[in-house]
């Protein structure tokens, strides 16, 4: 992997990776020997500890528990933490996109509630968005909030909810106007996941695991406090920092996706077999054009953060971000897969740990088509908002 | 990017691609005249070769109009070799449009004794050029087009109007000599300035594709109501996109070569793609030589080969297994 030359000086690049050195158990990295899949507590552990030393809530103010750092900060930490291939946080929900809901539509009261417990790893939380009848779609969507007093009282159901099973709170998005209303009279409320009438029922996913749930909300009560922005706004204000974290979140990705390459090249150099094979020139141009596709997500990345950092809005820049990796991520998924699929039968460890990784990356990426907007609403963005198609002639 | 930089860069857009809708007007010859006036040619060329003396964040926009407009001109070459060629004589003649430069980017001509010799290949428009850079296997040396020695031929690229032609070259002498650090940073730009050409042809096109199938009605409305077109369109948008992103972050990182290498191969890997997707949208009517999506995908195709684009992949992959074995 040709290396990034660092900018010289950079001082905080070389805090973030002596403190990557000191702290980061081997255990904990997937391409190296020795790596363990975590289980909860560790995760929660080692996140607590990349807060504890500035690595997360980085642009967040001081007073909430952030470190009150810039963007540019933000982006150097997550290409040193991509790099390592590190376990994927078992709280981003909360840190991207809660978290920042919260620091632009919460009272300051919600603010010092939140913000610090959710960077300690003291709160979890989930997203229930989606619904049954509301994927896509999802101004159509039927949970109820009515006014209880001053309270609020949810009913209605929620699914794909990811991180349920182990979430203390949930961004929940329901209906206090009518139906026909679509996107206005949507709002938004912190939800207590041990609140009563709160049953998750976890799903079975495609890898076996069940890391999302159904969740049935029946006269769920909710606290005024606990509502985020008034009762008619609240969508609108998260639709907004939505666009932004569509364009940041998980900004370490394409730095991740490095670390999957080299590793899987390294298992295949050091198998006979497939070192004859992934040196031949099929495999060349598909390496490449991953190389390739890997830098184009950092062309996104990079000048995106020098734009905010400039005070310049992006758009719906986010959309073409997350179309292009899912599906570049995809193809690389499928690439690794038939390379290992290759070696000949017998023990080679590195070959099977990188099988392992692989397998489960090819089964968890046909996700990333689908969640957080399919690509076929991405398209739609792209044609509705950028290139602003006529609709009906 | 500082707000004058910005300004800067959009007042170049404008005046490239005014001049680049000027020259389709005019021949070979009078459109050296009609960029140099326009202050183009010399972007990159030494102040004291009458050049302008800017970086290639400058170049990026005169060479986007130009693939979006369709220039005639070997103006990305020219622009390269005035640079290159520093205070010399013949870098004030690029620079004034007195004498038209190319590069012939295949093939390597053989020095000894002080004299050329060989085939080299894919330099365009050399058949009405007067210097021509040709490639040696230590740097590159520069020869008169029409001196003793020096044959140009016609070559077999797709583009008709920008042709890549054929150099034969017997005992030739050459007019200055380049150093290696010189042709690679001829080439290293030449990189990044065919992606930014064809990010200029992918939204020319992107945008006939709007235009026409906002107005073709079939099945008793416009084409661009059905998804499916919204969709292609959408992709050639994306494909734009990536070009632009990749050509940024070149910039920003004017040192790393995996970042400029991949801005060329984004370009023509998705540039390609989407002009085809864009011809496609236009139905039998793509298919005439009187809508330019032809002409277009002619020109990215000639990039593609002159930047050797598939030995670039190879060397990108070869510098993967070294850095991973
Ligand atoms: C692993 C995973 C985790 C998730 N986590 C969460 C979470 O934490 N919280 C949450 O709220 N949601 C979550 N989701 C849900 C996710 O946001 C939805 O699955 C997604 O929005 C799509 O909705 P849907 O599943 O109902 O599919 P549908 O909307 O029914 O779409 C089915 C197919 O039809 C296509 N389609 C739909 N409408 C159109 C159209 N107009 N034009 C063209 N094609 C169309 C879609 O692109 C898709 O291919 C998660 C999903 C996954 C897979």
């Amino acid at each position: 992997m040709p290396t990034e030359t660092l900018p010289s000086g950079d001082a905080y690049r070389r805090h973030v990776r002596a403190w990557l050195t000191v702290n980061v158990p081997a255990g904990l990295r997937i391409d190296q020997p020795g790596y363990r899949t975590p289980d909860l507590e560790t995760c929660r552990a080692f996140e607590a500890g990349l807060h504890a030393g500035g690595l997360a809530g980085i642009t967040w103010p001081v007073e909430y528990g952030g470190h009150g750092l810039t963007i540019r900060e933000h982006l150097i930490a997550n290409q040193e933490i991509g790099r390592l291939g590190l376990p994927e946080s078992i709280n981003s929900l909360g840190k991207e996109l809660a978290g920042p809901i919260i620091m632009a539509v919460g009272t300051e009261a919600q603010k010092q509630r939140f913000l610090r417990p959710l960077l300690e790893m003291k709160q979890i939380w989930c997203q229930g968005f989606s619904e049954p009848g509301a994927g896509s779609d999802l101004a159509g969507l039927r949970t109820r909030a009515v006014r209880d007093g001053d309270n609020w009282r949810v009913s209605g159901r929620k699914i794909w909810t990811s991180a349920s099973p182990w979430s203390d709170r949930c961004l929940l998005l329901a209906r206090t106007g009518a139906l026909e209303d679509r996107h206005k009279g949507l709002a938004l409320f912190a939800m207590r996941m041990d609140a009563p009438g709160v049953t998750v029922q976890p799903i079975r996913q495609i890898d076996g695991s069940a890391h999302f749930a159904e969740v049935i909300l029946e006269d769920v009560p909710i606290d005024a406090a606990d509502a985020l922005g008034a009762p008619d706004e609240g969508w609108s204000a998260a639709v907004r920092v939505l666009a932004i974290e569509r364009a940041t979140n998980r900004m370490y990705r394409a730095w991740r996706f490095e670390n999957e390459v080299a590793h899987l090249v390294r298992a295949c150099r050091a198998n006979p077999t497939l070192n004859g094979i992934i040196g031949s020139g099929e495999y060349h141009r598909r390496l490449a054009e991953i190389l390739v596709d890997i830098e184009i997500i950092k062309g996104y990345v990079e000048p995106t953060v020098e734009r905010l950092a400039e005070g310049e809005a992006i758009g719906d820049r986010g959309s073409l971000m997350k179309l292009h990796w899912s599906e570049a991520h995809q193809r690389f998924a499928v690439l690794a897969l038939e390379l290992l699929d290759q070696a000949p039968p017998g023990a080679d460890p590195e070959v099977a740990a990188a099988r392992e990784r692989f397998q489960h990356l090819y089964l968890r990426g046909r996700a990333e088509t689908i969640y957080a907007g399919t690509t076929e609403v991405q398209l739609g963005i792209i044609a509705d908002r950028m290139l602003k198609l006529p609709r009906e002639r | 990017m500082t707000n004058d930089t910005h300004d800067a860069l959009t007042a170049f857009a404008a005046t490239a691609a005014n001049a680049v809708a000027e020259c389709a007007g005019l021949a070979p010859r009078a459109r050296a005249t009609c960029l140099a006036e326009a202050g183009l040619i010399g972007v990159l060329a030494a102040e004291s070769a009458g050049g302008l003396a800017l970086g290639l964040d400058h170049a990026v926009p005169v060479l986007h109009a130009a693939g979006a407009g369709l220039l005639g001109y070997p103006l990305l070459e020219s622009m390269l070799l005035a640079a290159a060629l520093g205070g010399q004589a013949e870098a004030a003649r690029i620079v004034l449009g007195e004498a038209t430069a190319t590069i012939a980017w295949a093939g390597r001509a053989t020095l000894a004794g002080g004299r050329l010799s060989g085939t080299v290949g894919r330099a365009p428009m050399a058949d009405s050029a007067d210097l021509i850079l040709v490639l040696t296997g230590t740097g590159a040396a520069l020869v008169g087009a029409n001196a003793a020695g020096v044959t140009v031929r016609p070559g077999d690229g797709l583009d008709v109007e920008a042709p890549d032609c054929e150099v034969v070259l017997a005992n030739a002498t050459p007019l200055a000599l380049l150093e290696a650090d010189a042709v690679d940073a001829i080439e290293q730009g030449a990189q990044l300035l065919r992606a930014a050409a064809i990010g200029g042809a992918v939204e020319t096109c992107l945008a006939a594709a709007v235009a026409y199938t906002s107005t073709r009605v079939q099945f008793g409305k416009a084409l661009v109501s059905f998804q499916a077109l919204r969709h292609a369109m959408s992709r050639q948008k994306l494909a734009a996109e990536h070009i632009g992103a990749a050509i940024a972050r070149s910039l920003m990182r004017p040192d790393d070569r995996l970042a400029r290498a991949a801005a060329f191969a984004a370009a023509t890997r998705f540039g390609a793609a989407a002009v085809e997707s864009a011809l496609q949208l236009h139905g039998g009517m793509g298919f005439t030589w009187d809508i330019p999506m032809h002409r277009h995908l002619r020109r990215i195709r000639s990039w593609e080969a002159q930047g050797d684009a598939p030995g670039l992949h190879r060397r990108l992959a070869a510098e993967l297994l070294t850095a991973n074995a």
